[in-house]
């Protein structure tokens, strides 16, 4: 019974958002409460020689100030890399391995007292010279060892074959930059202790690893260590895992033997929790005269951490969108004195764009519209794995995208769509991005009044989880989406995975689903066992339940509510469910056309359209679905054409780390974009017939404005982002 | 944070006295700047001088000119019909400037003497011989693709990220200041030093010295004016290069012209030389391109901003194209 799943239904926590009343992790009115201040490194590589606290414990306020010296050794010292993402433990020993990490803790009465004795903290330093820069430093890339996340090597074929046979070849080579996430809430945590027992207000994507991650790094019980995340201001991989800020703050609560909040500034926010690599990616493609692929070879390099190997830029569609039958995949790293590389919204975005960039100059070479080169080279079954089942709704994305876009009026010659000094472009790329969906639990309690609440240890991190769980209640139920209240973000709540992944719409909405119909179930065998009831008798399978209500499919007339039933019960029902979808990741897919206009005069490239088509499944809610594939299609035109982590090379540190100098799309940069959902079930992939939808937009939209920057000059900019400067170089 | 002493003024001479008293003072309008450079470190003033109640708010049109109060706000500035229609680079170039929200907080005065968006001056954990003399300037080898081109000097090439001082100096404009040694007026252009070898002296301004008003003349080439800036992103940016033109013209000949560069120098880069070779021409392709040329004559590129030279010809070449009504 779909009712409501499927419905545009407005986001059940909108109201509580916009007029303030939702409460975020740093939000909490704990009382008592005192401050924490970090004190991080200004040298990117070498050791502490000496620190000195003094001057900052005279001041007024200051309740302690932790450091190397005073902190007890954590429980871990080497971390696994989940929940971890850094294995790098600080303030345990005086190495230091990256700019910005973490060295001493104030904590005060007031922020800005800890903030005044955290700038007087002394630190010395033995500085050595940093290795910074993945261009700089390619001649040290190497190949990591085989279970390496994100490292694939894979060989299809005879790739040298295939492009030897090939009558036409491109051989190229992109460059990206380093990226950060940048949410708008910094992350916060919120430590409050009750004897041995430890409560964390926290900004994450998984209160699950928080939990974990926190009483492991403590000595504690799992138990004793309750994560509570009611709302999160977006996250984009940066809050997936835990970083130190997080167990550092707990600690320190304790010592000090009172609630602290430690927010990380801004800047701070550069250096702590990850970022995305620079990539290099060379790609060789070949293909026959009519635009067969012969053979593809993808290879990236990618800076990591010196304490984190980690190829944070995997290659995902390139062994699985097209009919190649000869390929080659490699991935290599340089090891640089930065922190830990982490998913970034999402990480297989710039390999995807890549792809796309370079089949966009095969089409150039072929003259080959650049939708039919697609089309050409189209399998419904994943060569990656051909085994799998799966729906694969790409073509659709093409052709509605083309479609909706005018793609069939484009004027193919580079530069022949000029409107005074401006150039204007098309380009179109396909979008594919792998889902990771997992394991988790829900409860769903139907009470006397008819109400219900379902509660799930998962996390809204923006995305409409909220929402999702009471559409997917209701219809489980067949209550009015109004009856049903959704609470999440407690470890008291049943398991839920991390939010991330695109995994959170799917995994918690079939535990939801399971939850809801157990309860159903329970409540249709209250009211067919009770003589009271004019259900009595009924065969279980007779009874339908829509919008509150009970009666027999047969006879829509014999029923009564769920008030009713549970009224006579005189107790509420409550029944747990699960889902295990940890077997059914696999791809999602898009297309997205884009329109730019390039000015002749100062190279300045601006989106003036952009049409996202997806195949992500079927759509449980098309307004917070619409919502999600804006905000990836966002971040690809911010990738594409603004954001740029700028590391200043002697000294390791990171000179964009602001708002102001690491350039986020702001609205006049994002136009008008129209989403188009394909909207048919995967069925394989779970029963509500959805896959995961938050970052597919995120994988193709940069690439598909990089060829309309070509085609609306001719020259083929390679570096992301495509900036007025790398634009001129070409005319010059 | 370091605790300071905040005082409001309550008449221009109070504020002087107030801020020329001690050597750890700053004057707050708006706060946009003053609060950042606070909470980064950059600047910590003793004692903190709020002028909005002492100094000018007004737009005051005069015959052949306007005075505006450095209190006003850049909002009310760009919104003013007579300054809409008269100085339309003046408008055009607040309007670039920074987002709505701060263009409704943000003074007139305040924005003249913004300091720097230098990522090296504005972090406290590296050198800068502007921030603390003699410590160094990781610029000039690090990370300079927003730097200047002209005017710097081997201890520091910043850029001065005003766009609207850009405007006032193709306006010959003058500021109005009162300071320890009583009213002074100063041309636009002489207001910002360069660095030389003494970076950290950023204006010619006394300390204590307080910007009371701008006078802007508001001659016929200042109605024919315009203002462009190129940016990385379409709003809510500083400038990597903009260029302010004003421009009277007889037929196709120039009569006179004032050209003034953003984004390329620790000041509003007057480029006279390109006016020269533009004053009594036609305004022909060959011309534009000449006068493109010479602007940049002199430049003194960096590692990453190269670029910068050709970037300034391209817009100058645009925007007199803009004002000569196509060519």
């Amino acid at each position: 019974m779909s009712r409501y799943v499927g419905k545009p239904l407005h986001r059940v926590d909108g109201w509580a958002k916009v007029t303030g009343q939702a409460r975020y992790a740093a939000d909490q009115p704990i009382p008592d409460l005192a401050y924490g201040v970090l004190v991080t490194s200004t040298i990117a590589r070498g050791r502490i020689r000496r620190i000195d606290s003094a001057a900052a414990l005279a001041t007024p306020g200051v309740l302690g100030v932790y450091t190397h010296e005073n902190l007890p050794r954590f429980a871990e010292q080497s971390p696994s890399w989940v929940p971890y993402a850094q294995t790098l433990v600080p303030m345990q020993g005086t190495e230091i391995r990256h700019g910005g990490q973490q060295v001493a803790i104030v904590v005060a009465e007031s922020f800005e007292q800890a903030t005044r004795a955290a700038g007087l903290v002394r630190v010395d330093y033995d500085a050595e010279q940093p290795t910074i820069g993945l261009v700089e430093n390619l001649s040290r890339a190497y190949t990591p060892p085989d279970g390496t996340p994100g490292a694939l090597q894979l060989r299809r074929g005879d790739p040298a074959a295939g492009l030897a046979g090939a009558a036409v070849r491109v051989e190229v080579e992109y460059r990206t930059s380093i990226n950060h996430h940048n949410p708008i809430e910094p992350s916060a945590t919120l430590a409050v202790w009750k004897g041995d027992d430890l409560t964390l207000y926290e900004s994450t994507q998984s209160i699950t690893f928080t939990q974990d991650a926190v009483a492991r790094m403590l000595g504690l019980p799992q138990e004793r260590v309750r994560v509570v995340t009611p709302y999160l201001g977006g996250g984009f991989g940066c809050k997936g895992f835990v970083w130190p800020h997080t167990y550092l703050t707990a600690a320190v609560a304790r010592l000090v033997g009172r609630p602290v909040k430690l927010v990380l500034t801004r800047a701070q926010q550069y250096t702590s929790c990850g970022h995305r690599p620079a990539s290099v990616q060379r790609l060789r493609v070949g293909a026959a005269r009519d635009g067969r692929l012969t053979a593809i070879t993808h290879a990236v390099t990618s800076h990591t951490s010196r304490s984190d190997i980690i190829q944070f830029n995997p290659i995902a569609a390139t062994q699985s969108v097209y009919a190649v039958p000869h390929l080659e995949i490699a991935s290599q790293v340089v090891e640089v004195d930065l922190g830990t590389t982490i998913a970034t919204r999402p990480p297989s975005g710039p390999s995807n764009e890549a792809l796309e960039m370079a089949l966009d100059e095969l089409s150039w070479a072929l003259e080959m519209d650049p939708v039919a080169l697609r089309l050409r080279n189209y399998t419904d079954v994943d060569p990656s794995a051909p085994d799998r089942p799966q729906s694969r709704f790409l073509r659709e994305c093409y052709t509605l995208g083309a479609e909706r876009f005018g793609w069939p009026r484009r004027r193919p010659a580079p530069g022949s769509m000029r409107r005074g000094e401006l150039l204007v472009g098309w380009g179109m790329a396909g979008a594919q991005h792998n889902w990771h969906p997992g394991v988790a639990q829900a409860t769903v309690r139907i009470s006397t009044d008819g109400r219900a609440r379902v509660t799930c240890g998962t996390q809204d991190i923006g995305t409409g989880t909220y929402t999702i769980m009471v559409q997917v209640a209701a219809d489980g139920l067949g209550v009015r989406p109004e009856d049903v209240r959704a609470v999440l973000g407690d470890t008291r709540f049943p398991p839920a995975p991390s939010s991330s992944g695109s995994a959170t719409a799917t995994t918690v909405g079939m535990a939801v689903r399971a939850a809801a119909r157990a309860t159903r179930e329970k409540v249709v065998g209250l009211a067919v066992a009770d003589p009271r009831s004019p259900l009595y008798g009924a065969a279980p399978d007779e009874v339908a339940t829509v919008d509150g209500r009970l009666f027999l499919r047969a006879d829509p007339g014999r029923g009564e509510s769920y008030r009713q039933v549970l009224g006579r019960h005189g107790a509420s029902v409550e029944a747990s469910g699960g889902a295990d979808l940890s077997a059914n990741a696999g791809p999602s897919y898009g297309a997205a056309f884009a329109e730019v206009q390039v000015s002749g005069v100062t190279g300045e490239v601006r989106v003036t359209r952009l049409v996202c088509a997806v195949d992500a499944g079927r759509v449980l809610n098309p307004a917070t679905a619409r919502s999600q594939a804006l905000g990836g299609a966002v971040w690809a035109i911010g990738a594409a054409l603004t954001e740029h982590t700028l590391v200043d090379r002697r000294y390791g540190r990171i000179v964009t780390a602001n708002l102001a100098g690491y350039l986020v799309p702001v609205e006049a940069d994002v136009p008008d974009i129209d989403v188009i959902f394909v909207d048919k079930p995967a069925p394989e992939a779970n029963e509500l017939g959805a896959r995961g939808l938050g970052e597919v937009t995120a994988t193709g939209a940069g690439a598909a404005i990089a060829n309309a920057v070509y085609h609306a000059t001719g020259q083929r900019v390679r570096e992301f982002p495509i900036t007025p400067d790398k634009v001129l170089a070409g005319w010059r | 944070m370091n605790e300071i002493r905040y005082v409001r003024a309550s008449t221009p001479a109070q504020a002087v006295a107030l801020a020329s008293a001690e050597p750890d003072t700053a004057f707050v309008a708006g706060g946009t700047e003053l609060t950042n450079l606070m909470r980064d470190g950059v600047q910590v003033p003793g004692l903190v001088v709020d002028v909005n109640r002492v100094a000018e708010r007004g737009i005051e049109w005069q015959p052949g000119r306007v005075r505006i109060g450095a209190l006003a706000r850049m909002a009310e500035v760009a919104r003013d019909t007579g300054v809409r229609h008269r100085l339309p680079v003046v408008s055009t170039a607040l309007l670039a400037s920074a987002s709505g929200q701060v263009r409704n907080m943000a003074s007139i005065g305040g924005n003249l003497l913004q300091r720097t968006r230098c990522w090296y001056y504005r972090d406290t954990a590296l050198p800068c011989n502007a921030r603390v003399p003699g410590s160094g300037c990781p610029a000039l080898a690090g990370e300079n693709r927003w730097h200047a081109i002209f005017g710097g000097s081997e201890s520091c090439i910043r850029v001065h990220p005003s766009d609207l001082a850009v405007a006032l100096t193709a306006l010959d404009a003058t500021v109005l200041t009162q300071g320890p040694g009583g009213a002074r007026r100063l041309p636009i252009e002489t207001l910002h030093r360069l660095p030389g070898d003494a970076p950290h002296r950023e204006t010619v301004l006394e300390h204590g010295e307080l910007v009371v008003a701008v006078e802007v003349p508001a001659t016929a080439m200042a109605a024919r004016s315009r203002y462009r800036k190129v940016r990385d992103r379409a709003s809510f940016e500083f400038a990597l290069v903009s260029v302010a033109v004003a421009l009277e013209l007889r037929g196709r000949t120039v009569r006179d012209v004032r050209i003034a560069l953003g984004g390329v120098a620790p000041r509003p880069w007057r480029a006279r030389e390109a006016e020269d070779v533009l004053r009594g021409e036609r305004l022909t392709d060959a011309a534009v391109a000449a006068a493109g040329a010479v602007a940049v004559r002199g430049a003194v590129p960096r590692e990453h901003n190269a670029f910068k030279l050709d970037l300034v010809s391209r817009t100058l070449a645009g925007v007199l194209g803009e004002l000569g009504g196509g060519r």
